[in-house]
């Protein structure tokens, strides 16, 4: 079984927009018999609108699109990971990159290194994701390979090593020299499909010679035992194939391989590449965190003896209900089986399984750790962990962070109404981090999350993938209230006049509080206040919690203490006390003193250093603050504490004062005192829009 | 914060001749692995913060993630000793706004690229540092060119500039002078060298040069091993 485990890939394909991904991808499909014919990008006339991959799937009907395909090749099965194409950093990016253990990056060799190329690498980088290069295109006119090898090197700092070098180029393509073998590998027949290899052409030997120099030169520099067997004259095939292995793995080399996936040339040296370099599921090291110890980390084992662990990565609305694909990380999952979804406790039935292929799904009666297969028809949200229950893990953090902006949404007319509903459901589903809610004062429908980016990412998928246009309102900052000084209350709450009577009296304080939540601690003795109506006075001063009285923005960190107080054998009740609690806070709270607190977000700009100066006078005057600025190779990554109020359109920005080579992220830190000055204009601000009937 | 002045490890600056190391200088501290280099350093940067001064963290090995956690741990370990109460975190807030940390990784650090990285801070942040702390520069291999550059650059942007040098058990030279390996060659360069030392009592700092003062005030500073406050 582990054999099996070991012959297995799960690879995604990223690529910047025009560099081959959809040719390539098809092209793998076609060699490793997923699909059965070839079809060009281009109309015949090669000058047919270009059509974006997307479109293409769709209109070919091949599920390129959907999270993960499968397709075998040499006795080793892979999985193509969707790899989004979009820079947006949101939860589902971040899962992909997850679930795959390695990645082919796609350039152009003309084109090179670009900044699409840039980010979608730096992403991988985050996640650790070793990878190979495949330099596409070969046979366009301008096609330079070495120069794109060199921006490997110094624009993504990749120690990018050749495996091949081309023979002939532009037109002139005609296959490969592999520098491990030294011998030349042609791609024969109407579509490539004959690998024919054969003695390297004479004028490219001295070229081959130097080229196979450099790369052992530089795997030497991580073996002993090759540069022993280079010394003594004993090196092999076998030898080069293991470092560069373990070197890939380890990131420390790139292998690159050529081609040109349209002319058909080097696409099943690239798949031999996948099989012999890119690491299986047992050699990459996966954690999850176990819930029932204080999300201690735990080190899963792609073993399918073992406890099953697995993590829903995509989810995919079909005619015939939700498809969820999922990756397992750690036991074995059977149809029939129950498993339990972490973060309800819920158990579930495996009903269908099915593995996806390019354009067909087949069911599966089971699938090991290290696999990824799609279950059909189970209620569950994107992100969560699945296990057999005899283990209570999951993959991610369970902490939520509450949203710290929101936006309204205003749908065109009745159909956009239904669909942007449609498209609320499932994103809330996708995204624990998005909510969407309808304010009961308005009636509009408000949607709130970690950033401007975050949800601009969920507008356009509104329309774009439910065709619902909507219109938004400008972005609101979840500002909140906080007290800054500790302040007395001693109050009454006495009805008697008519009916039931009503009384309650509450004594003590309250002050900001140290840990920055809500504390509530009773110190009354004597029974003053009786125990029962204890929990009421708590409940009383929580429900003022949510709106202070400032601003009416909710209020963060104060601890009450209630002392003492007094009841009345008859007239006294629960109500009476939580009256009585909320008469206490309306006393005391503009006396201790409340600010007006605004999120702020940890901001990381990554960019070229030539910009470093740019991008810090741009942080400088949004109100942030520049905690660091560290330089790897040409880029350098700054981190600064930026409020999210100043954070509007910063893409946008940054875009134009790095001419759009720059990449940013943002996620909320901390609620930080809003400066006097801009707190008054808020003040004044909300004052002429109460007075407008609108709400802030 | 003045209870950490009074005993922070720069008190051993009290017995030199000008008190500090002062603009556009040089100083050094040696030591072997693990005595506590970058906690004596990030020591330093403390005492010039609390003393409303700004200062920049250059660090060559490690990320800022980790610089800032060095930090965080030793102003935790701060507050406790001396039973300071900062539950406003003001302290740290004003650590952060007062620290400047530059990382250089992968072999990225060159002066030019230090130099523009200063010329940022002061032009577009207006954040001009009395202190610069270098850490993690190897003195065996790194070229004197390098230590000159390193000073000029002390003197074009006005603020003294503190590295940590890595000594050995097994390499014993000393110039005549008395300072030690891997200093001794370019000691001219600096104007305070300091040897760390731990021994069975706690850590000791020894001032090996003090300026151009060419007699030096045999007294040390024992410093807590754990806490690297000074032991009055």
């Amino acid at each position: 079984m582990i054999d099996e485990i070991k012959k297995l890939r799960n690879i995604g394909i990223s690529a910047h927009i025009d560099s081959g991904k959809t040719t390539l991808t098809e092209r793998i499909l076609y060699y490793t018999r997923r699909i059965f014919a070839i079809h060009e990008v281009r109309g015949k006339d090669g000058v047919g609108a270009k059509m974006d991959s997307m479109e293409l799937e769709k209109e070919r009907g091949i599920t390129i699109a959907s999270a993960a395909t499968h397709c075998e090749w040499q006795g080793h099965r892979i999985n193509i990971i969707d790899t989004p194409g979009h820079v947006d950093f949101t939860i589902e990016v971040e899962r992909a990159l997850r679930v795959m253990d390695g990645a082919v990056l796609i350039l152009c060799s003309v084109g090179g290194v670009q900044s699409q190329s840039i980010t979608v690498d730096r992403q991988m980088n985050r996640y650790k994701v070793p990878r190979i290069a495949f330099i596409n295109k070969c046979d366009r006119a301008g096609a330079d390979p070495y120069k794109v090898v060199q921006q490997l090197r110094q624009k993504l700092n990749h120690n990018a090593v050749l495996m091949q070098i081309p023979i002939g180029l532009e037109g002139k393509l005609s296959g490969v020299v592999d520098l491990i073998s030294m011998v030349a590998i042609y791609f024969e027949g109407p579509n490539g499909d004959e690998v024919k290899s054969g003695p390297v052409p004479p004028d490219l030997i001295e070229e081959a010679k130097k080229k196979r120099e450099e790369m052992l030169d530089n795997l030497s520099m991580f073996s002993d035992e090759l540069t022993e067997a280079i010394l003594e004259e004993t090196i092999n095939e076998a030898i080069i194939r293991k470092v560069i292995r373990e070197e890939t793995i380890s990131r420390k080399i790139t292998p690159v391989f050529l081609g040109s996936a349209y002319k058909n040339i080097g696409v099943q040296t690239l798949l031999d590449g996948i099989n012999s370099y890119l690491p299986a599921p047992v050699e990459v090291k996966n954690i999850a965190l176990d819930m029932n110890n204080n999300e201690k980390e735990i080190c899963l084992e792609s073993n399918p003896e073992m406890p099953v662990v697995a993590l829903a990565f995509k989810l995919e609305v079909t005619p015939y209900g939700q498809l969820t694909y999922i990756r397992i990380y750690q036991g074995t999952i059977r149809k029939g089986n129950d498993l339990v979804i972490t973060r309800t406790r819920k158990k579930i039935k495996v009903g269908r399984l099915v593995r996806m292929h390019a354009d067909e799904m087949e069911e599966v009666v089971s699938a090991n750790a290290g696999d990824i297969v799609a279950l059909f028809g189970v209620e569950c949200y994107s992100g969560d962990t699945f296990t057999d229950g005899s283990l209570i893990c999951s993959m991610s953090s369970m902490f939520i962070p509450e949203p710290v902006i929101s936006l309204s949404l205003t749908p065109k007319d009745i159909k956009a109404q239904n669909n942007m509903s449609k498209a609320l459901d499932r994103f809330t589903r996708e995204d624990p981090t998005f909510r969407s809610y309808v304010d009961q004062e308005s009636g509009e429908t408000i949607i709130s999350g970690m950033g401007e980016l975050h949800l601009d990412v969920y507008v356009e998928r509104m329309k774009r993938e439910f065709n619902a246009q909507v219109e938004t309102g400008a972005p609101q900052v979840a500002y909140r209230e906080a007290i800054t000084i500790k302040s007395a209350f001693d109050y009454t709450h006495k009805k008697q006049t008519g009916g039931a009577g009503q009384f309650g009296r509450v004594m003590g304080f309250m002050e900001p509080s140290e840990k920055g939540i809500y504390e509530f601690i009773n110190q009354v003795k004597g029974g003053t206040i009786p125990t029962e109506y204890i929990p009421a006075v708590d409940k009383g001063f929580q429900s003022c919690l949510k709106k202070g009285w400032m601003l009416e923005f909710p209020v963060l960190g104060m601890k009450i203490t209630v002392e003492d107080g007094k009841s009345h054998s008859v007239d006294s009740s629960e109500m009476a006390f939580t009256q009585a609690a909320i008469g206490a806070f309306k006393q005391a709270y503009m006396k201790a003193k409340p600010v007006i607190l605004e999120p702020v977000m940890k901001v990381c700009v990554e960019v070229p250093s030539e910009f470093q100066g740019n991008v810090m006078s741009s942080i400088n005057q949004r109100r942030g603050l520049i905690i660091s600025s560290a330089e790897d190779g040409v880029f350098t990554t700054i981190e600064a504490e930026v409020p999210l109020s100043e954070m509007f359109g910063y893409a946008t920005v940054l875009r134009s004062i790095t001419q759009g080579k720059a990449e940013f992220t943002m996620e909320f830190t901390k609620y930080s005192r809003l400066p006097e000055s801009l707190a008054d204009e808020l003040k004044t601000r909300m004052k002429e829009s109460a007075k407008g009937g609108i709400r802030q | 914060m003045k209870n950490f002045i009074s005993v922070s490890p720069l008190k051993i600056l009290d017995k030199s001749s000008r008190k500090e190391l002062g603009p556009g200088n040089l100083g050094v501290l040696i030591a072997r692995a693990g005595v506590g280099k970058t906690a004596c350093l990030i020591h330093i940067a403390l005492d010039r913060i609390f003393r409303q001064g700004k200062i920049v963290h250059v660090s060559l090995e490690e990320g800022p993630e980790k610089v800032m956690s060095y930090y965080n741990v030793i102003y935790s370990d701060l507050v406790k000793a001396l039973n300071i109460e900062d539950s406003n975190d003001e302290n740290r807030m004003i650590i952060d706004r007062s620290r400047m940390i530059l990382a250089y990784l992968h072999q990225s650090f060159d002066l030019d690229r230090l130099r523009l990285n200063l010329n940022n801070l002061q032009e577009k942040l207006d954040f001009k540092p009395d202190a610069l702390i270098l850490d993690g520069l190897d003195f065996e291999t790194t070229e004197t060119s390098v230590f000159e550059g390193l000073k000029q650059i002390s003197q074009q942007f006005g603020f003294e500039l503190w590295l940590s040098a890595l000594s050995h058990r097994h390499i014993s030279d000393a110039n005549e002078r008395g300072v030690v390996y891997p200093v001794n060659k370019i000691d001219y360069l600096f104007s305070i060298i300091i040897q760390v030392q731990a021994e069975s009592s706690g850590v000791f700092l020894r001032l090996l040069k003090d300026h151009d003062n060419a007699i030096i005030s045999d007294t040390s500073v024992r410093l807590d091993p754990n806490t690297f406050l000074s032991l009055v």
